[in-house]
């Protein structure tokens, strides 16, 4: 290799090098911005709610005592946390498993080469743009025991009034049913995209080979969609775990403690007894329980999945 | 096929949704004739600005506004800020303003507040400000009780505005078709006496009333009596009149106490035992007042406008019913309070405020409360204000104020769920009470 090659060589690698370090540093360049807000407002807040939730601490009281791990003690044997977590976790299932199955018959249905079909899209987004205040008071009085249309809409045909938020067998299934019809705009949005990425060859196939609609759904549609079920599912049970506003809203928690949520418990404790360490122990259990179901779901539904 | 079906279901989604989202443009229209109340209104253009939270989100804060608006033309050199915030938002929301040092410069709260914040320590000592410390709020001009609701640990942090508090208000034509007299005199002293007036009040979709052995439970058109408003100052109030109370001079949770079995479990059988009151969850008792199908409901002075203003019902007020064997009646305290860390000139500048404020509470009865003054209570119109005069006395003659402790509201976060429970059939009294009393004694060590 002559002394020219050498020098080029070494120009080359040198210039390699730099390059991927031009790279990285680009990378790093542009993740900056968000880092410092996310290390400043997320990781810090973090940090400081795991540290907060081993003092007894109040937001006024200038002393705040180091309790070690007495909060998380006294979680394990409250009672009120683990009706609230059992709420919860019924919520959760039955709005995400509604809302997910909403989400896709309508994302189908508006799929279809149907007249209108943009203005349909945009409809059933509607309820998604509201704010939880809205929903929940106007699901208040479609719901109410005296005057709901819903009860009155039964009563054609026959059947007695129900109390749809003061029965605790049905107050959870009835805030469910409002978070579903607030929730599922935005699944079925991605619903859509999902379905827009299927090949349409893969249906042409199945046709000719004499499939039925049914068929083309169960084998066609419904596998390929896995990855967005998984996304719809995922993002479906961290949102409705945290549910609030529609407790806070409808019921106040009621009747007894039958809508008791968990994101209701933690604001009981941190802002009506303003127990800032006890609702940090709280906080920490939620984000840990919720970390764990998140990381089944990825086991679980990713399993036979194909991008 | 398929795509008529998918359309069918498109256009049904869109039909129901439809329905949905017309109801509240009918509540809308409905109500298009209530002026609401401005959550921050700015009174005033002077340069001595003052800025005020108050809770004050029913007609109330209207007839405060009102007075601040009086006040600012009056005294244009101030500008006075007032912002109405729901009350449990409200204390939340100052936590955080005193945590910042950025609090309002007058706040209106309740005096079962007072000694949280007091204990704190960011609420200003009052005290001067008082005839006895040489002011000039006649401390002898209040009721005792209420005096006592203004202090901590022998510090006074408030100045109190009114008594609010527990009364009934009735349907008179309802009591009329009844044959049962009006005049707040005849208002039966014992529960015996009590549930045979509801009984009578309550009627099924055949006219039957309660106490007729063909009355319909299962299709009552008109209630005698609601227990579900606001079931926890209702037990208060009926565990004074059995002897009880909520923590005992030792320091104990007594709401397990026979005094608070028995008030409990009265309220109990109203609903299953006589069938004078639905069941509380999911049944609205103001809108059930209004729309005329409750004749008695356990409410306050804060009804007043709402009865007058916001529906066509003909009512009065009544004293809080009695079930025990005395007279009591749960009432609370508006009061005002300034940050500790006001300076001087602040302080001087809300004071003239609160002077103005105090020398003009026969306006605020206008809201429905009963000013806190006894002079201004003896100055009200019978024809005008009977709901104030009326009410207003039974606080003075047997009201029973909050337990003043720095953790009130988070035993009565214990509570209410409990009463709640109990009262729609999911609990026993006996179990709610001795849930409720384990967890608030709980609240109660810690808070010692």
């Amino acid at each position: 290799m002559s002394a020219n090659q050498r020098a080029r060589l070494t120009a080359a690698s040198r210039f390699s090098i730099s390059l991927k370090t031009r790279e990285i540093l680009a990378a790093y360049t542009f993740l900056a911005p968000f880092m410092v807000f996310f290390l400043i407002f997320v990781v810090r807040a973090v940090v400081e709610a795991v540290r907060m939730s081993f003092y007894d601490w109040h937001i006024l009281r200038p002393s705040r005592p180091y309790i070690g791990i007495e909060n998380y003690i006294e979680l394990i044997n409250d009672n009120v946390w683990w009706i609230a977590l059992q709420n919860t976790i019924v919520f959760t299932a039955l709005t995400v498993v509604g809302t997910t199955i909403v989400a896709l018959a309508a994302a189908v249905a508006v799929t279809r080469p149907i007249r209108g079909q943009n203005f349909f899209r945009v409809l059933l987004y509607t309820p998604s743009l509201l704010s939880v205040g809205a929903v929940g008071l106007i699901w208040v009085w479609l719901l109410n025991t005296q005057f709901g249309i819903v009860n009155y809409g039964l009563s054609f045909v026959g059947a007695r009034p129900v109390n749809w938020l003061g029965d605790p067998g049905l107050v959870i299934p009835s805030l469910s049913l409002t978070s579903i019809w607030w929730g599922f705009g935005f699944p079925m949005l991605i619903f859509i995209a999902g379905l827009q990425g299927i090949p349409e060859q893969l249906y042409e196939a199945a046709r000719i080979d004499g499939g039925s609609s049914a068929d083309l759904f169960w084998h066609i549609t419904l596998p390929l969609l896995r990855p967005t079920i998984l996304f719809v599912t995922v993002t479906g049970v961290i949102s409705h775990f945290q549910v609030y506003g529609q407790p806070f809203i409808m019921t106040n928690g009621g009747p007894g403690r039958s809508s008791y949520s968990l994101i209701f418990y933690l604001y009981q404790i941190a802002w009506t007894a303003f127990r800032m360490g006890y609702g940090a122990a709280v906080a920490v259990c939620i984000a840990v329980i919720m970390a764990a179901l998140t990381s089944v779901q990825f086991l679980v539904l990713s399993r036979r999945i194909e991008y | 096929m398929v795509k008529r079906l998918s359309l069918m279901f498109t256009l049904a989604l869109f039909v129901a949704m439809m329905l949905v989202m017309s109801i509240p443009t009918s509540i809308v229209a409905q109500e298009a004739e209530a002026e609401p109340t401005p959550i921050v209104g700015e009174f005033g253009g002077g340069e001595t600005k003052i800025s005020y939270w108050n809770g004050l989100t029913g007609s109330d804060g209207v007839t405060m506004n009102e007075m601040l608006a009086q006040f600012a033309m009056e005294n244009p050199e101030f500008e006075v800020t007032s912002e109405i915030i729901p009350w449990n938002t409200l204390y939340a929301k100052l936590q955080a303003a005193f945590v910042a040092n950025q609090p309002p410069d007058l706040v209106l709260m309740h005096a079962s507040e007072v000694p949280q914040f007091a204990s704190f320590g960011v609420v200003m000592d009052l005290g001067p400000w008082y005839t006895s410390g040489g002011g000039w709020f006649d401390e002898t001009d209040i009721s005792e009780i209420t005096y006592s609701g203004m202090q901590y640990q022998g510090v006074t942090y408030g100045l109190p505005l009114d008594n609010h508090g527990r009364g009934l208000w009735i349907n008179t034509d309802m009591f009329d078709a009844a044959g049962i007299d009006t005049d707040p005199s005849t208002a039966p002293d014992n529960y015996e006496d009590w549930v045979s007036l509801l009984q009578a009040l309550t009627l099924d979709v055949n006219g039957n009333n309660a106490a007729d052995p063909d009355f319909d439970s299962e299709n009552v058109a008109q209630w005698g009596y609601v227990v579900g408003e606001w079931p926890r100052v209702n037990f208060l109030s009926a565990l004074a009149q059995h002897g009880g109370e909520m923590v005992s001079a030792d320091e104990q949770i007594t709401v397990n106490s026979d005094a608070g079995i028995a008030a409990l479990q009265q309220a109990v059988d109203l609903v299953y035992e006589y069938n004078v009151s639905p069941p509380p969850a999911g049944f609205d008792t103001w809108q059930g007042f209004a729309s005329g199908s409750v004749a008695v409901i356990p409410t306050g002075t804060w009804f007043r406008n709402f009865a007058v203003d916001q529906t066509d019902i003909n009512g009065m007020a009544w004293p809080q019913v009695q079930f025990g064997e005395q007279p009591g009646t749960w009432f609370g305290i508006h009061t005002f309070l300034l940050p500790a860390s006001s300076t001087p000139e602040k302080a001087a500048a809300v004071e003239t405020l609160l002077k103005w404020i105090s020398a003009n509470q026969v306006t605020w009865a206008g809201s429905g409360q009963v000013p806190a003054l006894l002079s201004a209570q003896a100055a009200l119109d019978p024809v005008n204000y009977p709901s104030n005069i009326l009410l207003g006395q039974t606080f003075s003659d047997y009201g029973v104020l909050d337990y003043q402790s720095t953790a009130v509201q988070e035993m009565y976060a214990a509570l209410d769920p409990e009463l709640d429970a109990a009262l729609n059939n999911l609990k026993s009294v006996e179990d709610a009470l001795n849930d409720a009393a384990e967890r608030m004694q709980q609240v109660l060590d810690r808070a010692m």
